[in-house]
């Protein structure tokens, strides 16, 4: 998978400097192409880094920069092998420490980990999370995720993917309907509170997302996964398709970010204080969900039949409460 | 040439590093790369001297200890400040290290942000830690965890919360129908039951209070020159603590179709449930927000009690109703 990469801003640069000095200082001889795999970058960043690192050094006590006071590479190594090996450094040779803010942004991402399987032995993750800790140059600052009720069925999907095994379970979809499912998982995808398993299904013969916590009486099968290497196996969650329905809706403007998702296209405009955006989404049960969920925040403009199905969504809903009258 | 400014802030980092004693500013800007080339030393160098402000403040967000020091013989005399990064404290300590599986796991976790600063942290910690030169166990697969942080006040907050900057914030509270100004020192920042709160000191009220950020109106201004001292360590881990406590008090019964979505999927965070009756019983921490959830089932969920909840699902669906209802009615 590829993955695609920011420009590197400054203090990007320099941290990769400082980190890359003691990896190459302990590798003693390193290739290249090992060094960018084990930064997760480019070639050619590592060969410009290196290259800016054989010409650094200190000003001495003449303010001038002498050869003892600078790095030095084995040139021929690097030029005609593209080997790297530090033969003098200068300064510093073990990796610096975390950040505050760094440290508690890892330490954050780990709690979020916490519902997965692999981590219900909390005290291995409390001892991690005590290194990045003692790793940072001052506490880590006030931020904390609390662990998300973990859904007992991703141990299941997890062994499933684990062992290449087929996996079956009864779904319910947006839509209503329920049925047997039986699919070949490739992997959990998370997006914050909604887990999600990504799976090739044989009932629909395609890709398709299944929310976690509307699948039941799972059952891992004795039977192996296929080759799905050919599969093109969608990055995001949301995938727009030609049946989709667009639908035009008022939202405040505070709310937006929570459209996000849905949103047809970028374009918006003011209509009476609110924002009037286009949706785009699989079907009209999905809206009237999403719509009744944001109460007072979204409001259907078109098409008419739209609007209708969450009047009717909702008046139902109130219907419920049998000491109000239904407007 | 220019001087690529990863260049002179590289050399910034081994100079001070290399000296025990610390470097004078003046040392500093005539001798180090990336300044030297530009120093005149008949003076005049204050774009110069702003420069290397920046670059010290830069330096000091990646984590960087750069210290000053003053001098014993001229204390309060800027010219005789003297810079330096105490190796001691810049070098990742030795009892810091991980092991192949950890390493794989902190990838993973790095992965969890998406945009925002999080993310960037994330990144660098990384790097950090790569450079210890330990091979990962292979990654973990089979997982794509994603955590967006959608609310505007996240990133103004945390940043307030790393400097210990007061911040001052429209503020509407469930019930009230303004918004009101608040004035808050923030402590911490956490995300419990899907939403992001803010604890900290509310000057006003003069008492420790927590805030929704999604009830945050408008921007987040930091009151300038008001910082503060640390809050207690663990004070996150305290606040969590408490939400739970208080969703823990807080039950609902409710009603729930069956073969529903609603049974499927809050059935499966009951913690009591008669599936004869249709009936589930669910711990939850805020009124408007697990109404606003509520809500968006629709028919599916009747809420039996307690009243507070009920009232609050039973306004929002006749709010959504009527928003509605209006150009449809005359055709009915």
């Amino acid at each position: 998978m590829t993955q695609r990469r920011a420009p590197l801003r400054a203090p990007d640069k320099l941290v990769f400097l400082l980190s890359l000095v003691p990896y190459l200082i302990e590798q003693q001889v390193v290739t290249v192409a090992e060094a960018a795999a084990h930064f997760g970058s480019t070639d050619d960043q590592i060969r410009d880094a290196v290259r800016l690192i054989a010409m650094s050094g200190l000003p001495g006590d003449t303010g001038t920069y002498q050869s003892n006071d600078l790095f030095d590479i084995d040139w021929d190594a690097f030029e005609e092998h593209d080997e790297i090996v530090i033969v003098h450094h200068v300064a510093i040779d073990e990796a610096p420490r975390l950040a505050a803010r760094e440290a508690a942004a890892l330490i954050a991402g780990l709690q979020y980990l916490a519902a997965l399987p692999e981590n219900a032995d909390s005290s291995a993750l409390a001892s991690l999370m005590a290194k990045l800790r003692a790793g940072a140059s001052a506490t880590p600052s006030g931020l904390a995720i609390a662990e998300p009720a973990a859904d007992s069925s991703l141990a299941l999907i997890r062994q499933a993917i684990t062992g290449g095994r087929q996996l079956e379970f009864d779904y319910l979809n947006a839509r209503g309907e329920a049925g047997r499912r039986r699919s070949d998982p490739l992997r959990i995808v998370s997006q914050d509170a909604d887990w999600y398993l990504q799976a090739y299904c044989h009932t629909r013969e395609d890709v398709r997302n299944f929310r976690v916590d509307r699948m039941s009486e799972l059952e891992v099968l004795d039977l192996p996964v296929g080759d799905h290497g050919d599969l093109d196996v969608p990055e995001t969650l949301f995938q727009g398709s030609s049946s989709d329905l667009d639908v035009v809706v008022d939202v405040a403007a505070e709310a937006l970010p929570l459209l996000a998702d849905y949103l047809a296209d970028s374009s918006t405009q003011e209509v009476d204080g609110r924002l009037r955006v286009t949706l785009r989404l699989a079907h009209v049960h999905g809206l009237k969900r999403l719509v009744a969920g944001l109460p007072g925040l979204v409001t259907v403009v078109a098409p008419a039949d739209a609007r209708q199905v969450v009047a009717e969504w909702a008046a139902s809903g109130l219907q419920g409460y049998d000491d109000v009258s239904v407007p | 040439m220019k001087i690529p400014v990863e260049d002179r802030l590289f050399s910034l980092v081994l100079a001070l590093l290399a000296t025990e004693t610390g470097l004078l500013k003046a040392e500093i800007l005539s001798t180090v790369r990336g300044y030297a080339e530009r120093y005149d030393p008949h003076g005049g160098n204050a774009n110069l001297e702003r420069q290397f402000e920046r670059d010290k403040d830069e330096v000091r967000e990646l984590g960087i200890p750069l210290e000053t020091v003053e001098s014993p013989d001229r204390p309060g005399d800027n010219q005789a400040l003297r810079y330096r990064i105490p190796k001691g404290q810049y070098d990742l300590p030795d009892e810091v290290r991980f092991t192949p599986d950890e390493l794989a796991l902190l990838a993973l976790a790095g992965e969890v942000w998406r945009g925002a600063s999080l993310s960037e942290d994330s990144r660098r910690a990384l790097t950090k830690i790569r450079g210890l030169g330990i091979e990962p166990r292979e990654p973990v697969i089979g997982y794509a965890p994603r955590l967006r942080v959608r609310d505007a006040a996240f990133e103004p907050l945390r940043s307030a919360l790393d400097r210990r900057q007061r911040v001052r914030f429209a503020y509407l509270k469930p019930g009230e129908t303004a918004p009101r100004e608040r004035r808050v020192d923030p402590y911490a920042v956490v995300l419990h039951e899907g939403r992001w709160h803010l604890h900290g000191r509310d000057i006003d009220a003069d008492g420790l209070r927590t805030f929704l950020l999604s009830r945050i109106v408008g921007k987040v201004d930091v009151v300038a020159g008001a910082t503060f001292a640390p809050p207690a360590e663990g004070v996150q881990d305290r606040i969590l603590a408490e939400l739970d406590e208080l969703r823990l008090s807080n039950v609902a019964d409710l009603a729930v179709t069956a073969g529903s979505d609603a049974e499927v999927r809050l059935g499966k965070r009951a913690v009591l449930g008669d599936e004869d009756a249709g009936v589930i019983r669910l711990h939850y921490t805020d009124v408007a927000v697990f109404a606003d959830e509520l809500a968006a089932y629709g028919p599916e969920v009747r809420v039996l009690n307690p009243a507070g909840l009920r009232d609050a699902v039973r306004d929002r669906l006749r709010l959504v109703a009527e928003a509605h209802a209006q150009t449809t009615e005359g055709t009915r």
